[in-house]
């Protein structure tokens, strides 16, 4: 990646030029009420979508959520069976993928094993008749960018993953597309090279300034990448916001779920004040307490549930200080396990066998460790307990 | 004691099939070559060694039994790629249930349920003299005489041997299909190929593996075809395995032997020359 | 070739073994030192001699007798000793009999292969003394006689140049009648061609040379087995005044050239639709109406006739050419299966299976044997050319030729007398089958 980035700087000409005509002509998309039928079977069902043009927005879910579904149609791979997609201000529904001048970007690439990297890069300009002197010129440019130069003769499979994302990346940008979709681009990748990688790819959408949809079930990606994100559940779009909004605010048990670790509580609502922000709600979970939660207003006696995450939390020994505080429990550890920066430890709620996940910076830990088998308590304040209305 | 037996562990677990392989493909082949070189009366051979066993092969008539051969194995080659690529076309990529596709497939392998021979017969009432198809054209006044090169032609041969070995074509080619990434042509088509584009860019230089191999099976098959040439082509038709078939047939062994060892060689160099053009070894 | 080396020594040791086993039975059924009641040694005692026989099986190998079941079913019967039968084409038939002698007890093959055969040193001479009836077989085989006349014209490998052997352990043939015989004759037959009445035309089929007739142009057929194809194709090539021969059954290279061309040239034209090889083939070209006139077997004609297809087998002004098939002995016979072989050449000739093949149109090696097992009716439409009194029924059941039918070419003396060819090796047998091939292949 180190490479791709001197390239781009040694070359400012090039990447400015290209950076201009990408930036002038993003566009946003937009999905209004789109709903994707097989048979009988739903895949994405009536979701509306609006993708601010030059943002990074991340499609996030499970398998099989229709993230890829949705991206698919958004490219035209996919018909769409009811609803309308709008690329810029045109409405798209019936174009064929390549007049939506969009430029998709394959799970393991897609490159095509009996080409050179330079006849991958050149097969759009190739397919749009574009002139042989025209082709070598943009192909050229966009090698020069991404730092392929010197592979431009090698196949495929004799380019290293990073090459290789590179090269279907260069393919992409290559017909400057007005808007990138991306198919977990990074899923092939190591560890290691992934977290470099996302963060050459942010670094490539900001400079060119370029529509960037991204189909991803990590949570850390989407986080990392996203100036938007759209949590996918069951072909339903299940929240919409920035990763700070998505981490802080989760809307309800699926996306608190999903994102992270989040102990999550089901109660009944005995009491719903009105906070500076928020309204703070009290929760009734039986046998393990009664918490109090920001939110929405929410009617009394509803069934409903909390979440806290599991670093938000505070744990001391047992016996609790004060027993008659909201917002703690008590719990038995259950196990340790020592991941690093972090500490996870897993615990029990004796009463109704709740388990509980508890993150603690390692370095606390081993300060003030707990033993397995301990009973001890845990806390948090209201703030950091999020209601969730579904 | 224990690093000797390591290193000869992999020897002793190559030999059987070394032996086999000896036993039952070199030394055969061997003995053939060595019997080429042996005189021979009208009963039996004599270990000699004589060259006119191999001066009888580069006569007229066996350089023209060799054309023909070469005549069969391109129509040959030609008709089974031509029909082959389209059905393994088909059954890749417009079958999109899986059930179906390995139904369809089992379905193309419904002649070799039968022999070859019952195969090739099972022609003749249907392109005969007296047979469905002619009688459809008698019938239909289309023609007033039967049409004959329907049958013991080189039509005929050419049809048989189709019949018999289009197969080995198409599971090749179908095999080399499968194993293209469908995202290869959902991103062609992404960036504006068209479907004749796809074709030509995307499926044909993946699937030249496939054909390279089917191409192998059937030029080695039709190389040494003889049955299907005496059946189908009613005994008037030639070829280098039906010629050795003579041979061995009126005990001229060593002149057999000669014509295998050409025609062997002639073999390979097609072989050769096939794994010139296609690399095949992403398909092993 | 490799393999046949290989399989040479393997089936040559084989035979070996199998010799010594039964070798091995043999005694031990002399000294009666075997268990009691297993199936080899049942018992001792008096019938010692006829349990030995019993105990042996012949392996026969064959293009005649070998291949039909009810014939080998009536000889286990009547003779009680296992009979293991293979059918082969004459070409297998002749390959065996030369490389693999290991394989094979008894040979049934045509006498023209004897000159191919008996060089091999793989079979027997046969011991005329033992062979009860041999003075009753046909002259044509045992003197070169017919009829009382001495048979000059015929030309080819007539049976009796290969008959005999100039003694025990030659592998000459004797010009002069010996003691020792190559082959006991067990069928022979005149052959001509067959042609389908309804598709000719008004045409009458009379000479040899029509098979090159331009009006049954892409109709014709000839038998793709050089030793037999050559000698109609002689035929006809001489009727139509083509080509003169010294002796065609024994051509010249010269001769063999210019017949081929001469072959080659009516293939070129178009004149044959297609070659057969086997049996079979020949009736299915007949029966399917591909080809209209073509040398034929003559049981090959009654089969397209069982079907309810008119054939004709045509009596042509220029005479027959014949075969004679027989039974030789293998070297590897001795003792006990050597008597046991003797036994199965004298039920050969007794009459059944004479009568068995004639029914099917093939001449018994001693007539009036036969024609105790045939009824008078029989006798009469088959030897003597008489028009039938009741439906001719083959061995299997069917119906060949209805009341009042005649047989073509008419009684045995008509026929046989008539030959002028017989089927031939000839010294130039090399030259010929290579001649042959570029015919085939042109």
């Amino acid at each position: 990646m180190n490479s791709s980035v001197s390239a781009s700087e040694a070359q400012p000409t090039a990447t400015a030029k290209l950076q201009q005509e990408l930036a002038s002509q993003a566009v946003g998309v937009t999905l209004r009420a789109v709903t994707k039928k097989y048979g009988s079977f739903t895949a994405v069902e009536n979701i509306s979508l609006d993708i601010p043009a030059g943002s990074y927005t991340c499609l996030l879910g499970p398998s099989g959520c229709g993230k890829t579904t949705t991206l698919r149609m958004i490219a035209g791979h996919e018909d769409i069976t009811s609803g309308e997609l709008l690329i810029g201000d045109r409405r798209v529904n019936d174009l064929p993928p390549t007049q939506r001048n969009t430029a998709m970007m394959f799970q393991n690439y897609a490159l095509f094993p009996h080409k050179t990297v330079w006849e991958n890069v050149e097969f759009g300009l190739k397919m749009r008749n574009l002139p042989k002197a025209e082709r070598i010129q943009r192909v050229d440019e966009i090698l020069e960018i991404v730092g392929l130069t010197k592979f431009a003769q090698r196949k495929p499979a004799k380019l290293s993953g990073g090459q290789q994302q590179r090269a279907a990346l260069a393919r992409a940008l290559v017909t400057r597309p007005q808007v990138l979709l991306l198919d977990e681009p990074l899923s092939a990748l190591d560890e290691n090279l992934r977290v470099r990688t996302r963060s050459e790819l942010r670094k490539l959408q900001k400079q060119f300034g370029m529509t960037f949809i991204q189909v991803t079930h990590g949570q850390d990606e989407a986080f990392a990448l996203s100036d938007q994100i759209v949590v996918m559940d069951h072909g339903r779009i299940d929240q919409i916001g920035t990763p700070e909004q998505i981490f802080q605010m989760p809307a309800s048990r699926f996306v608190a779920r999903f994102v992270g670790d989040n102990n999550i509580f089901v109660g009944k609502i005995s009491d719903v004040l009105q906070g500076n922000q928020y309204a703070i709600l009290r929760l009734d979970v039986d046998g393990i307490g009664s918490f109090l939660c920001r939110g929405q207003a929410a009617d009394l006696g509803m069934t409903a549930a909390c979440c806290v995450r599991s670093d938000s939390m505070t744990m001391t020994p047992y016996p609790p200080t004060d027993p008659t505080l909201p917002n703690q429990l008590t719990a038995r550890v259950v196990a340790i396990e020592f991941t690093g920066y972090v500490t996870r430890v897993s615990l029990m709620v004796e009463a109704t066998g709740a388990e509980l996940t508890y993150k603690v910076r390692s370095h606390d830990w081993i300060a003030n460790p707990v033993q397995e088998g301990q009973l001890v308590t845990l806390s948090w304040t209201t703030e950091n307990c999020v209601f969730l209305s579904h | 004691m224990y690093k000797t037996w390591k290193g000869v562990q992999p020897y002793l677990l190559a030999t059987p099939q070394t032996l086999v392989f000896l036993l039952f493909l070199i030394f055969p082949i061997l003995m053939i070559g060595l019997v080429s070189f042996w005189e021979f009366n009208g009963y039996t051979m004599v270990p000699g060694f004589t060259l006119s066993n191999y001066a009888d092969v580069f006569t007229e008539v066996s350089l023209r039994t060799y054309l023909n051969t070469f005549k069969y194995v391109v129509l040959v080659w030609f008709f089974c790629l031509a029909i082959a690529f389209p059905v393994s076309y088909f059954l890749a990529f417009h079958i999109q249930n899986q059930k179906l596709q390995i139904i369809l497939f089992l379905i193309c392998t419904v002649p070799f349920w039968t022999s070859n021979i019952i195969r090739m017969i099972s022609w003749i009432p249907v392109l005969g003299k007296e047979g469905l198809i002619n009688s459809l054209l008698l019938n239909l006044n289309l023609v007033e005489q039967p049409v004959e090169w329907l049958l013991y032609s080189d039509f005929a041969v050419v049809l048989g041997m189709v019949h018999l070995y289009n197969f080995f074509m198409i599971a090749p080619i179908f095999n080399s299909m499968m194993r293209i990434d469908r995202n290869l042509i959902t991103a062609a088509e992404d960036m504006g190929a068209s479907g004749f584009q796809i074709l030509k860019e995307v499926i044909l230089p993946l699937t030249a593996p496939g054909i390279a191999i089917g191409s192998i099976f059937v030029v080695t098959l039709v190389m040494g075809e003889f049955i299907t040439v005496r059946l189908m082509g009613g005994g008037q038709s030639a070829s280098v395995g039906k010629l050795i078939q003579t041979q061995i047939g009126s005990l001229q062994y060593p002149l057999a032997a000669a014509n295998a060892v050409v025609l062997l060689i002639v073999t390979l160099f097609l072989v050769a020359g096939i794994l010139r053009v296609v690399d095949i070894r992403k398909e092993l | 070739m490799a393999k046949i080396s290989r399989r040479y020594v393997i089936r040559t040791g084989l035979a070996a073994g199998a010799a010594i086993a039964v070798t091995r039975c043999a005694s031990n059924t002399q000294q009666a030192s075997a268990p009691s009641g297993t199936p080899n040694n049942p018992a001792s005692g008096p019938e010692v001699n006829t349990n030995q026989v019993k105990d042996v099986t012949l392996r026969m190998i064959g293009t005649g007798v070998s291949q039909i079941n009810e014939i080998r079913n009536k000889a286990q019967e009547d003779l009680g000793f296992k009979i293991d039968v293979r059918a082969l084409s004459t070409e297998e038939n002749n390959q065996i009999a030369i490389t693999q002698p290991g394989q094979y007890d008894l040979f049934d093959g045509e006498y023209f292969s004897l000159p191919l055969v008996v060089p091999s040193g793989n079979l027997q001479a046969i011991d005329v003394s033992k062979i009860k009836e041999f003075d009753k077989i046909v002259p044509i085989f045992t003197q070169n006689k017919f009829d009382g006349m001495k048979v000059e014209q015929a030309q080819g490998t007539y049976p009796y140049k290969v008959m005999y052997l100039q003694d025990q352990d030659s592998k000459e043939f004797a010009a002069e009648p010996t003691n020792w015989a190559t082959l006991i004759p067990f069928q022979y037959n005149a052959d001509t061609l067959g042609y389908r009445p309804d598709l000719i035309g008004s045409t009458k089929i009379e000479s040899w040379a029509q098979l090159f007739d331009s009006q049954f142009k892409g109709k014709t057929s000839i038998l793709d087995i050089p030793s037999i194809g050559i000698m109609d194709a002689a035929m006809v090539v001489e009727a139509a005044g083509l080509m003169k021969f010294g002796d065609k059954g024994n051509m010249t290279k010269a001769e063999i050239d210019q017949i081929t061309d001469i072959l080659k040239q009516q293939k070129r034209d178009g004149q044959f639709r297609a070659f057969w090889k086997t049996f079979d083939e020949s009736v299915n070209l007949m029966a399917a109406g591909e080809v209209v006139l073509q040398s034929m077997w003559s049981p090959a004609v009654t089969a397209v006739k069982s079907k309810g297809i008119q054939c004709v087998y045509a009596p042509l002004k220029e005479g027959y050419r014949a075969w004679g098939g027989g039974v030789g002995l293998s070297k590897n016979l001795s003792g006990v299966s050597l008597d046991a072989a003797y036994e199965y050449l004298n039920w050969m000739l007794d009459g059944w299976m004479g009568a068995f093949l004639g029914r099917q149109g093939y001449y018994s090696a001693i007539p009036e044997n036969a024609r105790k097992f045939m009824k008078p009716a029989e006798w009469d439409f088959w030897y003597e050319g008489k028009p039938a009194a009741e439906d001719m029924v083959d061995p299997f059941g069917k119906t060949l030729e209805k009341k009042g039918a005649v047989r073509d070419g008419g009684s045995f003396k008509e026929r046989m007398g008539n030959v002028v060819v017989w089927n031939s090796t000839m010294d130039e047998q090399v030259h010929l089958v290579k001649k042959w091939n570029e015919f085939i292949a042109s």
